[in-house]
């Protein structure tokens, strides 16, 4: 267990970077300020969980509609995920948790599945957040996978700003793969003024199986949460 | 409860147009990517660039994301539409009516189907005032493209014409394997 000074000046490196254990699958689960470390751990843990069983399969549902007609628009999208409680239940009879990190702030565990003996990862001590990595503004170009970036800012809670990263990055990583796309424009044009009327929509529903977040990377000065997911190519 | 109500919709109607072409700061000229005034091209794929100013970093990149995706879907139509005219027309059928409803059918078909494996590749998010302005790349593999095109051009032959049925899909067949040599 390693103990941290302060929240999100300090991660574990597996919350930043997830390791690769051979013949077990990871996933990470945090939490925020409680009572007590135990309470803390039992929601880091739950959240852990959660994370693994929608590492093995979850099934997403995106919709996102905009309507613009030049002064106006209207954006709305969707989202919408279901995961299975037979394969929660099974990880959470068949997992163990292999590292934890502690701060003030801030609870952090990482869980391995199925359960078994495995080496506690070399280096994973506390470090302080590498340099701007390059999938932000490039997504990585490997044919064997499909990937997925989530983004967001000014959030209040670290939390909730973390677990809305990783669910934008799963949610991209399915339009990546397919999604519908559909649109209408028109235009009218008055003696004065052209106006551009656009409808747009695009859909998708996919189950996916094996999407994990990969990378994580929080942007200190300008308070905004990155998160990469990834998924082998099929 | 009518001023209530009119006050509600007032606020809406103005937290929108501030946020859709309003009052906002516009993008400096150094801030927008070099890609986005001028997308790459490539012979076996197409790419489109989209943008959205929105409040939330989260919002303006769903934005972007899907401008770009959508110019990708308008430009398939067009592609699809080219690509089986010179299909029918090396077939002797370039002039027959029933002939352009097919090729109109595959192309609307084809563009309004699903969009496989259209990624975004690149993407910057710059701060305008208290926006976020989001630019996204979208590349689509031709090869999709191709495949798509046979894929529903084949499934549109069941329906077309019997007498005229007998269409080879050997030109549309040598495009995928040109298209194929060019991505190796």
């Amino acid at each position: 267990m390693i103990n941290l000074t302060s929240a999100q000046e300090f991660t574990p490196s597996w919350f930043e970077q997830l390791p690769e254990i051979p013949g077990a699958r990871l996933a990470v689960g945090y939490s925020g300020k409680y009572v007590n470390y135990n309470q803390a751990k039992a929601a880091a843990l739950e959240l852990a969980r959660k994370n693994m069983t929608k590492q093995i399969s979850v099934r997403l549902v995106f919709d996102l509609e905009e309507l613009s007609d030049g002064r106006l628009c209207l954006l709305n999208p969707s989202f919408k995920e279901f995961i299975s409680g037979g394969i929660l239940q099974t990880v959470a009879n068949n997992s163990v948790v292999i590292d934890s990190a502690i701060t003030e702030d801030d609870y952090f565990v990482l869980l391995a599945y199925p359960a078994g003996e495995y080496q506690l990862i070399p280096g994973a001590g506390d470090k302080t957040w590498g340099i701007r990595p390059d999938w932000i503004e490039n997504l990585p170009n490997d044919k064997g996978y499909v990937f997925g970036v989530g983004m967001v800012a000014r959030y209040r809670s670290w939390i909730r700003a973390w677990y809305d990263a990783d669910e934008y990055a799963r949610f991209d990583l399915g339009k990546n793969l397919q999604i519908k796309a559909e649109s209408v424009q028109a235009s009218r044009r008055d003696n004065r003024t052209t106006i551009e009327s656009v409808i747009l929509k695009q859909t998708y529903d996919l189950t996916l199986k094996d999407v994990t977040i990969v990378a994580r990377w929080f942007d200190i000065e300008n308070n905004a949460y990155y998160s990469l997911s990834r998924a082998p190519r099929q | 409860m009518k001023k209530l109500l009119l006050f509600v919709l007032l606020i809406t109607v103005a937290l929108f147009t501030v946020n859709c072409g309003g009052k906002k700061p516009k993008a400096k000229m150094e801030d927008i990517p070099e890609w986005y005034l001028n997308p790459p091209q490539a012979e076996d794929a197409i790419y489109q660039a989209g943008d959205a100013v929105k409040t939330s970093m989260a919002l303006a990149k769903d934005a972007a994301d899907a401008r770009a995706r959508d110019a990708i879907a308008r430009t398939l139509e067009l592609k699809v539409t080219n690509m089986m005219k010179d299909f029918m027309q090396q077939s002797g059928l370039g002039e027959d009516s029933e002939a352009l409803e097919f090729t109109s059918n595959v192309s609307k078909q084809v563009a309004s189907t699903v969009l496989r494996g259209c990624q975004i590749v690149k993407r910057e998010m710059k701060t305008e005032g208290a926006n976020y302005h989001g630019y996204s790349l979208a590349e689509y593999n031709l090869n999709s493209l191709v495949q798509e095109t046979l894929n529903e051009a084949r499934k549109q032959k069941a329906l077309y014409n019997e007498a005229k049925a007998n269409l080879s899909f050997e030109e549309l067949e040598r495009e995928i394997d040109k298209l194929k040599q060019v991505g190796e």
